[in-house]
């Protein structure tokens, strides 16, 4: 009998001391912040590994070095938007948070983050600093939640050498565009050697909705306002490009990546993409002779390209907020830094002060982008837009570009299936 | 048969239901075998009964990890009726199940029958079979999405060759879900192999004599030895990949992102971006409640099936 008292007790004592290892690590984290003399020890959560880490390390090292009260460290959270959750129910969350601005509209909501209005007028900071439309998009009910990190939007790529080889000019409008994709296609029988332009990223049709003056929520935001003769148009335009001209076969550059790229080695002279692939293009420079414009304009003559990016926030449960919107304040609204940031990490920063470098404004590549920020605009600001657009708009354009069913079906129940997405993830 | 009833007759001896009371050695005995699973069983309730207790709860919840919840009855369960997605993705794992599950069955016991034999070399094989089971799911699938690829890929490449156009394999319903089972089964059939193997080495070669001396063909004894001999291991292997095949993530995901048009998004994605993106963790319990239901409902069937051939 003692034997198992014993026994029991080994048992208890165990689970005892598991529980105070719990609590114990969450008492010493309370203490650091507690102390008073000693320097302020910020954490900075985000997700970006590699060269990523990297970027952000630097600026995080030139704040630590450019003054003596805050030291910020840069901890990487795969998984960031989860981590940051659970964070939230154990008290254990981050100072400063990479946060992907689109999610905004979630989760501002809730609460979790915290408004830097007061920040803002206090240190007398001028939101005309930054894109409008990206305070926009880290806005919710007059308050502002982040400044934002980077700018990107999707630009035009071709081909220099296909585009002189068949004389043309890069195309400015969609009709240009598909006279250049179907003079730059070559086919071998029913092969493609080369495909004039790849519409490879139908997760673009926002944009050219844009360019054919549409738009994809009613201005209310109640509904989805893409089943429009605007999106007929576009759907009719891509229908041109893929089954009358015959300019790109779906699924041609799957799975193909870096050097294999199909922009790479030349099996392509036209797509759409990002900034980030500037990096990528530099490293085939010998091979790849490309340009960038910004996408052509719609039929008439409207404009349309989509602002993303990142931006930086303060969790409403960090107990460090002050200290936060000093490191954010230093790296995002002073001019120099936010430049240095661009420079040395190859993203376009949120901060136009800073744009203003020729640094961007006399590089081939980066003007187009810039040029196409002044017209870009953010996804709609509502939590359930992402989900309707990707489960209910995109799965019906995919039947579209595989000719399952026609443009009016397409947009009909892409209406139907968003509208009832948008209704299910309404604020309540 | 006999030997097994022998065998449950002894166990049930040294059971406790027939324990006489009070004998102290008894007592101490099932006190001690208490103590000894405690760290696991401890283990199991906190980490599976606690969380599934939690996760039917919280389907009758509005749960959104932040906010405080409400009890909302039976909404979400309403809301399941009129989730055409979720049922596309149900439809697309019950396929997917249809031509997995046999084919597994079917490809890792073949295997594991070739390489028992006593050919030179075979290790050799035994490991070619086993690699892509180590191979984590990820990379192999990255590797297979440029092998697909319609105009590029080795496949279609090959296929040209014997004067066949292959399809654009990842961009086309069909072919899609295809491909998306084919990787999926060269992935898993080496850890079944492994299995098979193991039971293979169990049946009693006597069996095998006996059947030689009658005159039986080797295809005879894999149909009437080894097939039936194995029926509890192809009832571990069967159970399993009904389980697996259910809960197909993410060589799914990084080989199509569950396109086109959702023909190969499965439920497990499904439930994933309803809970963390969307944050609506009651409702994606209601859908993870249905998808318990249904692996418990297919997992009876398949104890069904093989325990009736046993009688």
């Amino acid at each position: 009998m003692r034997k198992f008292r014993v026994g029991w007790m080994m048992l208890l004592g165990l689970l005892l001391s598991l529980a105070l290892a719990g609590c114990s690590s969450e008492d010493s984290s309370n203490n650091e912040s507690g102390s008073g003399d000693e320097k302020v020890k910020l954490t900075f959560w985000g997700d970006w590994t590699g060269d990523g880490e990297d970027q952000f390390n630097h600026m995080v090292d030139k704040f630590n070095e450019s003054q003596d009260r805050i030291e910020v460290e840069y901890v990487i959270q795969e998984d960031l938007i989860t981590k940051f959750m659970t964070g939230i129910t154990s008290g254990q969350v981050p100072d400063v948070l990479l946060w992907d601005r689109w999610r905004t509209s979630l989760y501002a909501p809730k609460g979790v983050l915290h408004p830097i209005n007061e920040y803002m007028e206090a240190d007398g900071i001028s939101e005309g600093d930054f894109y409008e439309e990206a305070l926009k998009e880290l806005s919710y009910d007059d308050n502002l939640y982040g400044l934002p990190l980077t700018v990107d939007t999707r630009a035009l790529f071709y081909n220099k050498d296909h585009f002189e080889e068949a004389g043309l000019e890069p195309p400015t409008t969609w009709e240009e565009l598909r006279e250049a994709a179907k003079k730059l296609t070559i086919k071998n029988g029913n092969d493609f050697e080369r495909v004039g332009f790849s519409l490879n990223d139908l997760g673009l049709f926002n944009m050219w909705l844009q360019q054919a003056g549409g738009q994809m929520l009613t201005d209310d935001l109640s509904s989805t306002a893409y089943n429009s003769e605007a999106g007929l148009e576009v759907l009719e335009y891509w229908n041109q490009l893929l089954f009358e001209d015959q300019v790109y076969k779906t699924g041609f550059d799957k799975g193909l990546e870096g050097a294999q790229h199909p922009f790479v080695t030349g099996k392509s002279s036209m797509h759409f993409t990002g900034p980030w692939d500037l990096r990528t293009y530099e490293q085939y420079s010998d091979q790849l002779n490309y340009g960038v414009v910004p996408p052509p304009a719609g039929p008439n003559g409207d404009k349309g390209a989509v602002m993303g990016g990142f931006g930086l926030a303060v969790p409403e449960a960090s107990e460090k907020k002050e200290a936060a919107w000093e490191f954010i304040k230093w790296w995002l609204a002073e001019p120099e830094n936010a430049l240095e940031w661009g420079k040395t990490s190859l993203n376009i920063p949120g901060n136009k002060v800073a744009l203003e470098d020729p640094f961007f404004q006399d590089d081939p590549f980066w003007k187009p982008f810039i040029d196409s920020l002044e017209f870009a605009k953010i996804r709609p600001v509502h939590p359930g837009y992402s989900v309707a657009e990707v489960d209910a708009l995109i799965p019906n354009l995919e039947k579209f570009v595989l000719q399952e069913q026609s443009a009016e079906e397409t947009l009909e129940k892409a209406q139907k299936e968003g509208d009832r997405m948008l209704k299910e993830n309404e604020v309540k | 048969m006999k030997l097994n009833k022998i065998n449950s007759a002894h166990e049930s001896s040294l059971s406790l239901g027939t324990v006489p009371k009070k004998s102290s050695f008894n007592r101490y005995q099932s006190r001690a075998a208490y103590f000894l699973i405690a760290p696991t069983l401890i283990l199991f309730v906190v980490f599976m009964v606690i969380p599934i207790g939690m996760a039917i709860f919280l389907s009758f919840t509005n749960y959104d990890i932040i906010s405080s919840m409400e009890f909302v009855g039976l909404d979400n369960f309403k809301r399941l009726i009129d989730d055409a997605i979720l049922w596309q993705t149900f439809r697309n794992v019950g396929v997917l199940t249809l031509f997995f599950v046999p084919l597994m069955i079917i490809i890792s016991l073949l295997l594991a029958v070739l390489v028992t034999q006593p050919f030179r070399g075979v290790t050799l094989f035994r490991l070619a079979f086993y690699i892509p089971t180590v191979t984590s799911a990820v990379a192999a699938s990255i590797v297979w999405l440029w092998m697909l690829n319609s105009e590029y890929g080795l496949i279609n490449q090959m296929l040209s060759y014997v004067g066949i156009a292959g399809p654009a394999w990842l961009s086309e319903s069909g072919p899609a879900m295809a491909s998306v089972i084919a990787v999926t089964l060269w992935l898993g059939v080496g850890g079944n192999m492994i299995i098979y193997m193991a039971g293979i080495k169990g049946i009693p070669t006597q069996l095998y004599e006996a059947a030689r001396i009658d005159g039986a063909s080797s295809f005879k004894q894999l149909i009437y030895i080894t097939f039936p001999m194995l029926r509890p291991t192809t009832l571990l292997v069967s159970t399993m990949t009904i389980i697996g095949a259910l809960q197909i993530f993410d060589q799914a995901y990084v080989l199509t992102q569950g396109g086109p048009a959702n023909s190969t998004k499965t439920i497990v994605y499904h439930i994933y971006t309803t809970g963390f993106e969307q944050l609506q963790m009651g409702y994606a319990s209601a859908q993870a409640l249905v998808l318990t239901i249904t692996i418990l409902i297919f997992t009876a069937i398949n104890f069904k099936i093989n325990h009736s051939k046993d009688q």
